[in-house]
């Protein structure tokens, strides 16, 4: 067999086939779902929003499609190929994911991707048994759940923590009590961040896998249901140990490698969640174009063209930012860390904002509480705190970007070469997410530099003027506002003292993290091949950096003509054609 | 009832008092306790008692942050003071909740003119002013919403309620008194004025597509006049410096947020120390593989 012979046979036998394959198997997988959940409006659809709204009314996973997951095996899509499962590259997990969030972001939590932040650890460092056993127990129909140790600002989810103490004769012993953990009460594994030691720092905890049904009696106690205003659905209740023994050989890595398996684990997480609730505020602008265009012969209304328009770039703009950071999990393992914390401090906050924005345009139908063309809308906005965390998730972001911030400015900024060019282009063959690789802190910052690079190649367009000019002049804007903060940052104290505990500091890592969503957006614009005409155009890209640009504060440019136009022209097209306002503008069930 | 009553219209469980704050040196206590009790809290000053500050702090530019320009833009002596007298109002407000120093804040504003804290999202923040009243409301629950306006500011019903009032209220007014119309139909604005700004949309989002009820009934209505949300809001209107009516709106997200609010103490160290441990660790090459590779 020759060399090439060699190499296909062995990619063709790769675990969830050959990585050719895998983009196009994830698009047909989502596309299944999709199918199978049917019309989002149908009221006698078991799987519409009717049916959904009414189990978030009684407070309740929907039963029916929860079946219906089951019996497509959803889980599997958690469980990496080389386990038997479907996962193989984050930005794939995003997609197929989609079809569930775009509906109920309650049900994809509590049906589906709590199991993968929970397990996340395992398949970062945890020994061959440990996988296994965990990738059995998914494919298996099984739940696992993740007790998070206590962080800063903590809100009732991140509230409390357990305490593991060494046992006589070996082992641990458990410890504690959380009251707001999803799944507590019918999860079939607990992946516990406990304090295994007194002092603060990156060494206090450590990562247990257990097997609730394994707990000696008197040991583990559930604790009552927990009612919240978002996510009502799903299933939140408390756990209490009293000295349930913890084995040696539940241990997850080593022992102090909670904080760390935290922060590596996390990224996955934090950019899965801004790739699905993308998808979930997609649905509430379909419902404002309805109400836009519901009843009216002529064109829609001028008031809305701007928040119409304004959100649809919005969430192209969310959607390049979560897949930019879920490839370069894969493609950029060791470095992706700081992309994705500010992706996740920008995304739900954009996200929030932009139903806010909807809300207007939906006026008195956004209130019509549980119909299914416009119930989305009150909906999200009570879901959305829970999947975003709020303030303290966005504080353990800006926990991950503070410390870095001087080291990027005096070592990376300016200097560091551009990263590979199939981060931002749409069917690129990328390596499969691999936790193992995931690190936490590189030093690097690729983003910065395909922001330098996108201006600089940009430019020479400043001379032509209209759309390419006003995109150049953007980009401009944005690495004058990179060049300010790398001689701000430059002067910040080393980490350890006060200084960083200082308000300012958090200003910093805020405009940061916008100019990395500015060099998603133009990246992605730069990675188009033309295959999409709108895409490849500069008008949703001009304003989306329009309005990342107004975020940050740095001169922004007046629109050029047509380009607010072309937006709402594409959007009216896409709603009217049953198509996402995503990148894919996938072909939603109608 | 008397819709103008200070208590007869306030969710007193779930909105604190506003609280006179007569400069920046305070008191701010009261601002402390009441995010604490109930995470959220409103501030009310009259302009010329912060104008001392205002016009002599040697400390303004950097009070004023990117709003400097703005303030040196503005020619009027009226509006240039009013102006400046209400950012200072806020961040000391803000710098109360958050326990650290006005000077420390970054005032922005979001797309829709909403203003906001950068990079210190633990609370939010609403501003108005009305002749020389300023008010300012901070939350750690949600969104919060403040307006207000002269108490005695003639509201004619025949004129404004096709503009302001959903056909419930209009319902409502039309079986009240005529001589009631006036305050409630004032009461209803600064209450509109206050949720909208919450939401950041102002008045883009038509007032007459959501109500309130009349009487204690503070809850947010749909047109028809059926509940248009699920308990998350709550709104209160008082009368302050005997004068002015200023209500409030505020949203909690439900997330039990942390009482404590300090920027000093919200990046978690034990993250920040994992992650500047390993900056000195060298080229980003990731950790080493783990076992089974």
């Amino acid at each position: 067999m020759t060399g090439t012979a060699q190499t296909a046979a062995a990619a063709a036998s790769a675990p969830g086939g050959p990585p050719g394959r895998w983009e196009a198997d994830a698009r047909a997988r989502a596309a299944r779902l999709e199918a199978l959940l049917g019309d989002p409006y149908e009221p006698a659809n078991p799987h519409g929003l009717r049916a959904l709204f009414d189990a978030d009314g009684r407070r309740t996973p929907p039963p029916d499609t929860e079946a219906l997951l089951d019996e497509e095996g959803w889980a599997a899509e958690f469980v990496p190929a080389a386990y038997g499962g479907r996962l193989t590259r984050a930005d794939l997990l995003a997609r197929a994911l989609r079809p569930v969030f775009r509906r109920d972001v309650a049900l994809g939590f509590g049906h589906g991707i709590t199991s993968m932040f929970a397990t996340g650890a395992v398949w970062a460092a945890g020994d061959e048994r440990l996988r296994h056993e965990v990738a059995a127990l998914l494919l298996g129909g099984g739940r696992a759940t993740i007790l998070h140790h206590e962080l800063a600002h903590a809100n009732a989810i991140l509230r409390d923590e357990f305490t593991a103490r060494p046992a006589p004769g070996g082992g641990h012993r458990l410890y504690g009590r959380k009251d707001v953990v999803i799944n507590a009460s019918r999860a079939d594994a607990h992946v516990v961040y406990a304090r295994t030691d007194a002092a603060r720092g990156p060494r206090s905890h450590s990562v247990f896998l257990l097997d609730p049904a394994r707990a000696a009696p008197g040991t583990m106690r559930h604790l009552p249901r927990v009612e919240t205003s978002g996510m009502r659905g799903a299933l939140f209740s408390g756990l209490e140990f009293e000295g349930r023994a913890v084995p040696g050989d539940t241990l997850v890595g080593g022992l102090g490698d909670g904080v760390a398996l935290a922060l590596r684990t996390f990224q996955v997480n934090r950019s899965v969640i801004c790739g699905v609730v993308t998808a979930a505020a997609d649905t509430v602008l379909h419902s404002a174009v309805r109400a836009a265009t519901t009843g009216r012969a002529g064109p829609v209304a001028r008031r809305w063209h701007k928040p119409l328009t304004g959100v649809f770039a919005d969430l192209l703009a969310c959607d390049a930012m979560a897949t930019v950071a879920l490839r370069a999990l894969g493609l950029l393992p060791g470095r992706a860390h700081v992309c994705a914390a500010a992706v996740k401090y920008v995304v739900p906050d954009l996200l929030r904002e932009d139903l806010e924005e909807l809300a207007a345009v939906l006026g008195g139908r956004g209130y019509d509480l549980d119909s299914p063309e416009y119930g989305a809308l009150d909906k999200l906005v009570r879901d959305l705190p829970v999947a975003g965390l709020g303030h303290a998730g966005t504080a353990s972001c800006q926990a991950v970007i503070v410390p870095q911030l001087r080291t990027l400015a005096e070592t990376a900024w300016f200097a560091e070469e551009e990263p590979p060019p199939e981060l931002f282009r749409p069917g690129a063959e990328l390596p499969a997410l691999d936790f193992r690789t995931l690190g936490i802190a590189g030093g690097g910052d690729f983003m910065a530099a395909s922001l330098a690079g996108s201006a600089a190649r940009l430019a020479a367009g400043r001379a032509v003027g209209g759309q390419i000019g006003a995109l150049a002049e953007l980009a401009e804007a944005f690495v004058a506002e990179l060049r300010a903060l790398r001689e701000t940052c430059r002067t910040l104290p080393p980490y350890g003292s006060r200084g960083l505990a200082d308000p300012a500091v958090c200003v910093l890592s805020d405009r940061y993290s916008l100019l990395v969503g500015a060099a998603a957006v133009l990246g992605v614009w730069e990675g188009q091949d033309g295959t999409d005409p709108f895409l490849a155009d500069p008008a949703w890209a001009v304003l989306a950096l329009s309005r990342l640009g107004a975020r940050l504060g740095v001169p922004v440019p007046d629109l050029p003509d047509g380009c607010v136009r072309q937006v709402l022209d594409e959007l009216i097209r896409r709603y009217r054609s049953g198509l996402g306002c995503d990148l894919d503008a996938t072909v939603l069930a109608q | 009832m008397d819709p103008l009553t200070d208590t007869g219209t306030v969710d007193t469980d779930r909105i604190s008092e506003p609280v006179h704050v007569g400069g920046p040196d305070g008191p701010w206590q009261r601002v402390r306790e009441d995010m604490r009790a109930r995470g959220n809290a409103t501030v009310f000053t009259t302009w010329g008692e912060w104008l001392g500050t205002a016009v002599t702090d040697p400390g303004l530019r950097p009070l004023l942050g990117r709003d400097w320009q703005r303030y040196r833009r503005t020619t009027d002596p009226l509006i240039r003071y009013r102006f400046v007298t209400s950012r200072l109002v806020t961040k000391f407000t803000a710098a109360a909740a958050l326990d650290t120093r006005a000077t420390d804040l970054n005032l922005a504003y979001k797309i829709g003119g909403r203003p906001y804290l950068r990079g210190l999202d633990q609370v939010d923040i609403s501003l108005t002013h009305t002749d020389d009243l300023i008010a300012v409301g901070v939350s750690r629950n949600g969104r919060i919403g403040v307006d207000a306006e002269p108490a005695g500011r003639p509201m004619s019903f025949d004129l404004l309620h096709g503009h302001m009032c959903s056909p419930a209220e209009r319902a409502e007014l039309e079986r009240m008194p005529p001589e009631q119309r006036s305050a409630a139909l004032l009461r209803l604005w600064t209450l509109k004025e206050a949720y909208t700004k919450a939401i950041g949309q102002g008045l883009r989002l038509g007032f007459t597509e959501f109500g309130f009820g009349g009487g204690g009934e503070t809850g947010l209505l749909t047109p028809g006049g059926r509940p248009a949300s699920r308990g998350e809001w709550a709104f209160g209107t008082h009368r302050v410096l005997g004068r002015y009516l200023l209500s409030v709106a505020c949203h909690d997200a439900g997330l039990d947020t942390s009482r404590d609010t300090a920027a000093g103490s919200m990046l978690d160290e034990g993250l920040m120390s994992a992650v500047a441990g390993l900056l000195d660790a060298g080229p980003p090459d990731g950790p080493a593989p783990g076992p089974g590779t």
